[in-house]
């Protein structure tokens, strides 16, 4: 990259503007040629750290490469570790495990939608955008006692029943973010300067988007209906009913809007789940039964659970199990391999920034230099997730 | 897209900003008002030495070895912490069988140094520590509102 005639332009790898990453773009004049996404600057070994720690131990490690989105990332693990254990969880535990996802995504939708509308110059999308997520924040705090570590579900199920006021404290923000979504059209969505900036930007044509195994949000703003709650249902998604956000453009508007739609849809998820979610348990009849009495009796009333002993000394029976979910950014997947130890022979964790980094790469030469941020904004591509 | 409906858009979205002109603060003035938790957030740790059965649960689930067993004077295993390791995953409360390790709702403490914030048993069992505010503080509950979002009563 040192002919002559071009500029070598770095942005990053300090923090603002270009996230933990550093991005090597060559420019004629101001239009990119080639473009090298240097990345790796937070890479964690978190799938060899994963080698060395309990199958329970690895629940609060794979949160942290997704913290934007670590209700979902928790429940892609433990569905693999479930498969390899062969235990299955009541269904009043699948339904809390919904609510529990949705509500990550729509925090990971406002995210990266501030995300986005900072990097095109909006102070009051990612301002809005921030102040929201901290409403679903507080509602996912209600449910498992963290504001972004959740680690709510364990093996067998979930660690807390839904507190007494959640259904109330849903209903009122739903009502909140609906009214919001109206302001949002006004401020953001329709509004010129937005849509000057996003509007026929990096469009990714559906051949393109297939062939470069984009994921998530960006894969269906480009036309293709494919999301693995539809094609592999997964917790409660199966009795639920909901419609993937789907546009046919592929620009970065297009984008956008995909995410906000996500983002209401998930509101009816969630609702529809709080109205079918049946009584009962919500921890496996194996483990349940494992729980010293003396035990339980601590927790009685609390809708929170013991954890058995035997927590400590899982030990899946040797096999392979894959296991994937639709996060906020897009499929995560998950690949456990046991040998009968009580630590995992080997994970994959194949996180959806990950994947959408070929796209990021393909995608960028062509456009202007001022297209770039609005370009990786709209892709919610996060470098912690892709690192990992 | 003509220029009238572009500037339609355009006092649309002066409107909207106009409508939240009048300050409704999202954010808490910390630390004259302190967020009092709900009951069950994860906190710092409450160590009980006399429901203790030193079963050694809560060092062996850790999953950032923050619990480490220390052995006392009469021989027995007791848990100490090191709150410089402690990721606040709340495993080892909801492991102990007895309800000698529990989570409480303080979370804002300050250290002056690192080896402060390491726990020997004996210490553990003395209490949580206490956060401390410059002057008495005005405590408050988060609670979601229709109209702004986030609302917060005093307690």
């Amino acid at each position: 990259m040192s002919e002559e005639g071009y500029m070598l332009l770095q942005i990053g790898p300090q923090h603002p503007g270009s996230g933990h990453m550093r991005m090597l773009v060559k420019l004629d004049g101001d239009v990119i040629v080639d473009f090298i996404p240097d990345v790796g600057y937070v890479h964690r070994t978190v799938e060899k750290i994963a080698e060395t720690k309990l199958y329970i131990q690895n629940i609060p490690l794979l949160e942290k490469p997704i913290l934007n989105d670590s209700g979902n990332a928790n429940l892609a693990y433990i569905i693999a570790v479930e498969k390899l254990l062969d235990v299955e969880p009541p269904p009043r535990a699948q339904y809390l495990r919904t609510i529990m996802a949705e509500l990550s995504r729509i925090a990971s939708h406002l995210y990266g939608i501030g995300i986005l509308s900072i990097l095109i110059g909006s102070s009051t999308g990612f301002m809005w955008a921030f102040g929201d997520r901290e409403i679903f924040i507080h509602l996912m705090q209600m449910m498992s006692g963290a504001r972004i570590t959740y680690s709510y579900m364990v093996p067998g199920g979930v660690r807390r029943d839904l507190p007494d006021q959640f259904r109330e404290e849903f209903r009122k923000a739903a009502r909140y973010m609906r009214r919001r979504y109206k302001d949002y059209e006004k401020i953001i969505i329709k509004n010129p300067v937005t849509r000057a900036r996003l509007e026929g930007v990096g469009v990714l044509s559906r051949e393109k988007a297939i062939e470069w195994g984009t994921v998530g949000p960006n894969l269906r703003a480009s036309g293709v209906a494919y999301d693995v709650r539809k094609v592999e249902p997964y917790a409660a998604y199966e009795d639920i009913d909901f419609e993937i956000a789907v546009r046919e453009e592929g620009d970065c508007y297009a984008r956008l809007l995909v995410r906000f739609q996500e983002i209401m849809e998930s509101l009816k998820i969630i609702e529809q789940a709080l109205e079918k979610i049946p009584n009962g348990k919500i921890l496996a009849e194996k483990y349940e039964k494992m729980i010293q009495p003396r035990a339980k009796k601590l927790v009685e009333g609390t809708g929170r659970i013991k954890f058995p002993a035997i927590y400590v000394n899982l030990k899946p029976p040797k096999g392979e199990v894959f296991s994937r979910v639709e996060s906020g950014k897009g499929e995560i997947t998950v690949y456990l391999v046991s040998n009968g130890s009580p630590k995992p022979y080997r994970l994959r964790f194949v996180t959806p920034s990950f994947r959408n980094l070929l796209t990021f790469k393909n995608l960028i030469p062509g456009h202007r230099l001022a297209d770039f941020p609005a370009i990786y904004g709209s892709l919610d591509y996060f470098p912690p997730g892709a690192d990992r | 897209m003509g220029l009238l409906t572009n500037l339609v858009d355009h006092l649309k979205a002066i409107g909207t900003g106009l409508k939240y002109l009048i300050p409704r603060r999202l954010t808490l003035m910390y630390p004259e008002y302190v967020e009092k938790l709900p009951e069950g957030y994860r906190g710092y740790l409450r160590y009980d030495n006399e429901k203790c059965i030193h079963c050694s649960l809560c060092a062996r689930i850790c999953p950032a070895n923050a619990i480490k067993m220390y052995r006392g004077g009469d021989k027995k295993l007791r848990p100490g912490i090191n709150y410089t390791r402690c990721i606040f995953c709340g495993f080892c409360a909801d492991i102990c069988p007895t309800g000698a390790l529990e989570y409480t709702t303080i979370q804002d403490i300050a250290y002056e140094k690192l080896e402060d914030q390491v726990y020997p048993p004996e210490k553990f069992a003395k209490g949580v520590p206490q956060p401390v505010y410059p002057e008495k503080p005005i405590f408050i509950i988060a609670k979601v509102d229709e109209e702004r979002g986030l609302k917060y009563d005093r307690v």
